[in-house]
């Protein structure tokens, strides 16, 4: 993705379908299953939890795995994670044009934007102290510096080496934000939406956390929520994931992982005594 | 990744799209081609920046960017842009990314389980401090500034 010299997976363009063209069958079929099914809105007290076909279509691709219906292979499952950026940078180019027709949103809102960002902030602190009292030791600081997407956990894996168990944590909540993320970020995005405490722009903006599958997935429920505003969440969202993409790597670096490490050096000690007994855990 | 192959995969990708907003919403593939071939063009618009501007930045980054300039006001193209995306519903791309993004942790379900409760929680609490973080944060923000 960068402007080093790449090498190439495939000897060509033939190669890469001999692998890969089951992936994309079963993508399709995956459409069809999916969109048919449709949104489903499910009424919990005031408001609704919206389930969306991507999450039918995240779970049908976990079944096909090589751990449990086995019709894909590991070298599949590795392609597929490649393709997820294909498939992502449409989405994102739509947002751009809606970013692009609502300019004078942007342009309102002004520098004040470029602030976005910092508020991801609260993970860690809200997340560290849960940790420990888990019985977590130095994973925590992997595990809660951010919501761990790749570029997080290969600074992680840069700063405390890969064999760290910071390193190890880091990759935990990969895994976690992997499997249940994108579903979480909808349905919780659902959730605070209904209490109204923000203003709908925001958790459009708000949605732009660095992970363009989870910004998809809480800005859909958003829009569903609030059909009138759809416009300007998606516009907010675009701006907001593109900020992120730019600066999160900065203030992830700069700011969350020792901050992050700091406070869990200060915590421990005085959380040690409550936190639970580490059983004999499996290690990933 | 060759160029020939970003467009044949967008290609592909598009094609999945135009299916998912057939099918969830009652789009017909004609009436979306423009949009898709708006949308390739940018993505592979993005691809070539990657791959010629030494400036380390995601390639969403470049299409969110590109997207953007092709629909402002000082873009040329721009009333074509914003009528031919109109008729791609916002999620029909997201269906396709869900399949491959479910079928790319496929292998980590037993290392999920294995993981345990805990693991969970502490993720859960990661996931909900940074998005309600950036509520609080950006409302902060957009309220001092008098956005909002």
């Amino acid at each position: 993705m960068s402007g080093q010299k790449e090498t190439y997976v495939y000897a060509s363009l033939k190669e890469r379908f001999k692998t890969e063209w089951l992936i994309f069958v079963l993508a399709f079929v995956f459409i069809l299953i999916a969109d048919n099914i449709g949104q489903i809105e499910v009424v919990v007290g005031k408001g609704k939890l919206i389930l969306f076909p991507i999450f039918y279509a995240i779970i049908l691709g976990i079944l096909c795995g090589p751990q449990v219906l086995k019709i894909v292979k590991p070298e599949h499952v590795k392609a597929a994670s490649k393709l997820v950026v294909v498939g992502i940078c449409p989405f994102i180019a739509k947002l751009g044009i809606t970013a692009g027709a609502n300019i004078e949103l942007i342009l309102d809102a002004g520098p004040a934007l470029l602030l976005h960002g910092f508020g991801n902030l609260l993970g860690p602190i809200l997340a560290v102290p849960v940790a420990i009292l888990l019985g977590m030791k130095r994973e925590t600081v992997g595990a809660c510096h951010s919501i761990n997407r790749e570029y997080h956990m290969a600074l992680i894996n840069n700063i405390y080496g890969p064999d760290s168990d910071e390193a190890r944590g880091s990759l935990s909540i990969y895994i976690v934000g992997g499997m249940v993320g994108t579903i979480y970020f909808g349905l919780m995005a659902s959730v605070i939406g209904m209490t109204g405490w923000f203003h709908p722009q925001v958790m459009g903006l708000a949605s732009g956390v660095g992970a363009g599958i989870m910004m998809a997935s809480s800005s859909a429920s958003l829009c569903a929520i609030y059909p009138e505003m759809a416009e300007t969440i998606t516009t907010m969202a675009s701006v907001g994931e593109t900020i992120a993409g730019i600066t999160g790597i900065y203030i992830t670096m700069f700011i969350a992982i020792p901050l992050c490490d700091k406070y869990y050096s200060v915590l421990e000690p005085k959380l040690r005594k409550l936190a639970l007994k580490p059983r004999e855990e499996k290690s990933v | 990744m060759r160029y020939i192959e970003w467009l044949v995969l967008f290609i592909l990708g598009a094609i999945g799209t135009g299916l998912a907003n057939f099918i969830g919403y009652d789009v017909g593939f004609m009436d979306s081609l423009p949009g898709l071939v708006v949308l390739i063009v940018i993505s592979m618009i993005a691809v070539v920046c990657t791959k010629v501007i030494p400036l380390k930045l995601p390639i969403v980054a470049y299409c969110s960017i590109i997207g953007l300039l092709s629909a402002c006001p000082l873009s040329p193209i721009r009333e074509f842009v914003i009528q031919a995306a109109n008729n791609i519903n916002f999620t029909a791309p997201f269906t396709m990314v869900g399949a491959f993004a479910g079928l790319a942790v496929s292998d980590q379900l037993k290392t999920f389980i294995s993981q345990g409760w805990k693991i969970l929680i502490v993720g859960i609490f990661v996931m909900t401090g940074t998005f309600l973080g950036s509520c609080i944060w950006d409302q902060l923000v957009l309220s001092v500034s008098g956005v909002i």
